[in-house]
């Protein structure tokens, strides 16, 4: 049952982003380059409707959360990594499944590299413990870095300026 | 635009948003990069199963002869079918001029399909290796995780934007300059 609702959750959202452009190489190096704004803006108003919607279950109790705890240098380090390979493949390892299913045999040689980079990460994994152990802040959020007893008085604002963002200060350069 | 998207930004991540909503409210929030793990796993526990349990974090995923595919891993197979679906559907299926290359990419590089093959892969090596240092990508970290407030998606997300504009600009210099 738990699978079948994971095929269809994943089937709509494959669906919603392969239509928002989302796996275009073309859309992705544009963000990159900072001349076409869609997708940044497809991302900032994804994170503006979510944030509420969560932090609204959670109000009622119904959000699983699941937060990641917060290791700031192997973070950065490991951000650092993904953007270069962000900007020299041009996908990310979700789009690059959606970009295969389009047909594009490019995105196919990602999906190979990725599964090569996480069986790379298994073989040093027991030497990145400095990495993951040092800086460590545990899974924080913003609501308990502020202190604010429900993270919903965070997410309102947050949202807030997410939606002047995209709607009222980021412009396409081209637009 | 010859690709211009289907849904404008504003549909599809207000959907987007909705159905992340749907999954965490069901399930967990969303994320892909560690089925890719779990891939790997799935592969190595049936091919060399004493290499898949010496290995700590292989180990951790799959499990012998059980192909352990769980719900993550039908949500990102999911997410095959919906692009391709959708892809078909709105006859963009195979769409781009050259199916191996983007034409961005051609312009700038030239009609090389082997070097882009090689950029395709070994960009997915870093994504991944990034990704799993990490703990999350663009959908768990990204999205799912900013969603949640999460201080280290803030930090993830600053970063890949940092270190993807610096080589975006290295890669297309002469569309920049």
């Amino acid at each position: 049952m738990k699978l079948l609702l994971g095929l269809a959750i994943g089937t709509a959202i494959g669906a919603v982003m392969q239509l928002g452009g989302a796996s275009s190489y073309r859309k992705i190096l544009g963000s990159l380059l900072l001349k076409d704004m869609t997708i940044i803006k497809l991302i900032l108003m994804t994170i503006a409707v979510t944030t509420v919607g969560i932090y609204a279950l959670d109000l009622v109790d119904l959000a699983n959360m699941d937060i990641k705890p917060t290791y700031v240098l192997g973070i950065i380090i490991a951000g650092l990594i993904f953007g270069v390979g962000f900007a020299i493949s041009g996908y990310c390892p979700g789009t690059c499944v959606l970009a295969s299913a389009e047909g594009k045999t490019d995105a196919m040689f990602t999906i190979l590299g990725g599964l090569v980079g996480a069986a790379l990460y298994a073989v040093v994994y027991p030497f990145m413990a400095p990495l993951i152990n040092l800086t460590n802040y545990g899974e924080i959020t913003l609501a308990t870095v502020f202190n604010v007893s429900n993270g919903i008085w965070i997410a309102i604002p947050f949202s807030a300026i997410l939606l002047l963002l995209v709607f009222r200060v980021l412009k396409d350069r081209y637009e | 635009m010859h690709d211009a998207p289907v849904l404008s930004w504003k549909v599809a991540g207000l959907l987007l948003g909705l159905l992340v909503i749907l999954a965490t409210a069901l399930v967990k929030p969303f994320g892909v990069s560690t089925q890719y793990v779990v891939t790997d796993a799935i592969v190595l526990h049936n091919a060399a199963p004493t290499v898949a349990e010496a290995n700590e974090y292989i180990n951790k995923y799959g499990e012998k002869s059980d192909w352990g595919v769980g719900y993550g891993w039908m949500l990102v197979l999911g997410m095959f079918l919906g692009s391709g679906i959708s892809a078909l559907v709105t006859r963009r299926f195979r769409q781009r001029e050259t199916a191996s290359m983007p034409s961005m990419w051609k312009e700038q590089f030239g009609n090389h399909p082997g070097k882009r093959f090689l950029h395709a892969f070994i960009g997915g090596v870093l994504l991944l290796f990034g990704a799993r240092l990490a703990g999350g990508c663009t959908s768990g970290h990204m999205i799912s995780g900013i969603s949640q407030l999460t201080v280290g998606s803030f930090v993830f997300g600053a970063s890949i934007f940092a270190s993807g504009i610096v080589t975006a600009r290295m890669l297309y210099k002469k569309v920049m300059s």
